[in-house]
């Protein structure tokens, strides 16, 4: 294997959250309608953002969080720099909270994103009811954040052994 | 079992870049959403939106054909189950459609007389463009879809996109092979509507719940209002035909009514985009537009899209120079 092989390799692996981020985005934009529209789509870009941003900020740099909430913006129509703002936030409190989380028991981890997810519903709802000049229905939003936070730690374990076994590949 | 992120601390990812990148980009968002608020409509965010959506249609497309197939899987096994009731449900509907095309075929029969007669302009027919369904806004306070057709098939912004049951939303953004359609629930939906049997005109807004309301202002005879009549579109401003069906009142409060809405977002996988040309009062010889769809007929039997109004409303939009209007 040549040189510029092994660096493409390198490089396809360095973007693999912020892939993930945007994979996550176009499922948003996707008419998946789980369960026949029973189920609300998670919001997977929060779940890549969140977890990337705690174990290794360095793989997820704030360029990509930014395009990944751009990209949602404008495939779903609303306000644009909502998104952006929104996970950079998430970004920012991940990074500040790295010592305390790192090396944590997942549940712990887990109780961190669902505090996350609420504090990012808060700003949503405030925000949305502010441009619209009413107070907006929470429930949809409750619901889409419950159902992320639900879905969690099955994504923790699978970005986990992904991060583990191909990303950094110790 | 070891925690991710334990005892590799120090070899855990790249280093971690400063804040300053952080910072940056957090400041630009701020500031883009800022001016994003102050000028929605700008050209430049539309133009960025339709892009977006342009280069995003062909992989929303791919990511739609395995989720359609899915979803007919899953649908074969549930109608299984629900087989006696859909049963019963349809024999039902399949009796009322029959009395409904009694009637069809009388007023075809009187429609065919009245043609003979000469003295008859049919109104101007709407065009349809059939596209399919390949996104869907799946955020909380937007609520919007993304279909195949766009400015290439001949859709343009604020022409009425309707489903198999009903009126779904109007075009917002266009590009050349996708369009947008803000769904009739969205906060930013107004659909001016007309309530059958009451003969009050009003405004579908959108309240980011699943079921629009009609402000009901005091000069709109809200009392007449009652549960269960017909919402259809009213044509008022000419940008909607007239007599699309929206829904059924479901519920009133002090000032609004509760719009039970007949699409079912759902279930919405083709669509057609209704091209409506306002008919223009001022012109002499009005020529109805000649039939030549050029849409491919996905759907053998098509509903009709443009239902007969009651006549005694029929004033707010009237087809040029028609004679047995004036009753």
């Amino acid at each position: 294997m040549g040189a510029r092989a092994e660096n493409l390799a390198r490089m396809a692996r360095a973007a693999t959250p912020t892939l993930l981020g945007v994979f996550g985005a176009l499922l948003l934009a996707a008419p998946l309608r789980l369960f026949e529209g029973a189920v609300a789509t998670p919001l997977l870009p929060l779940v890549v953002v969140y977890f990337w941003s705690l174990y290794s900020p360095g793989h997820l740099p704030a360029a990509s969080v930014f395009f990944v909430g751009l990209l949602q913006d404008l495939l779903s129509g609303g306000p644009l720099g909502l998104w952006p703002a929104v996970y950079l936030a998430v970004q920012y409190v991940a990074i500040s909270q790295q010592s305390y989380f790192l090396g944590r028991e997942t549940h712990v981890v887990w109780m961190g994103f669902a505090v996350a997810a609420a504090s990012v519903s808060l700003i949503l709802w405030l925000f949305m009811s502010l441009m619209s000049a009413t107070l907006l229905p929470v429930g949809g939003l409750a619901y889409q954040m419950l159902t992320t936070i639900a879905v969690y730690p099955l994504f923790a374990v699978v970005f986990g052994n992904l991060h583990r076994r191909v990303i950094i590949e110790v | 079992m070891d925690v991710l992120g334990h005892d590799r601390r120090e070899v855990f990812g790249l280093k971690a870049n400063s804040h300053t990148g952080l910072l940056l980009f957090s400041l630009v968002s701020l500031i883009l959403l800022l001016s994003s608020l102050y000028a929605a409509e700008a050209s430049v965010f539309k133009k960025a939106r339709e892009t977006a959506m342009e280069t995003a249609a062909p992989v929303l497309a791919l990511f739609a054909g395995p989720i359609g197939w899915v979803h007919d899987r899953v649908g074969d096994v549930s109608d299984y189950f629900r087989v006696l009731e859909e049963n019963k449900a349809l024999r039902e509907e399949n009796a009322a459609l029959r009395q409904w095309e009694d009637e069809a075929r009388s007023l075809r029969a009187v429609i065919s007389a009245l043609e003979e007669l000469d003295a008859y302009n049919a109104p101007p027919a709407a065009k349809p463009i059939n596209a399919f369904v390949i996104g869907e806004a799946n955020e909380a306070y937007a609520h919007s879809m993304i279909v195949n057709a766009g400015a290439k098939d001949g859709a343009e912004v604020g022409f009425a996109a309707v489903d198999e049951r009903g009126m779904i939303g109007r075009i917002v953004d266009v590009a050349p092979n996708a369009s947008r359609i803000l769904l009739l629930n969205d906060i930013q939906s107004r659909i001016p509507v007309f309530v059958e049997g009451s003969y009050v005109e009003g405004l579908l807004v959108g309240r980011s719940t699943s079921n629009p309301t009609i402000a009901i202002t005091m000069l709109a005879n809200g009392d007449r209002i009652e549960p269960g009549q017909r919402v259809v579109t009213s044509g008022a401003g000419g940008v909607l035909p007239r007599g699309l069906t929206v829904g059924v009142i479901s519920k009133l409060t002090e000032k609004e009514a509760i719009v039970e809405l007949s699409a079912d977002y759902a279930r919405t996988r083709l669509v057609r985009i209704i091209d409506y040309d306002f008919p223009q009062v001022d012109e002499a010889t009005p020529e109805p537009v000649d039939e030549s769809v050029s849409a491919p007929t996905t759907e053998d039997a098509a509903p009709p899209l443009t239902a007969t109004a009651p006549a005694a409303q029929a004033a707010a939009t009237p087809p040029p120079a028609d004679p047995d209007e004036g009753d």
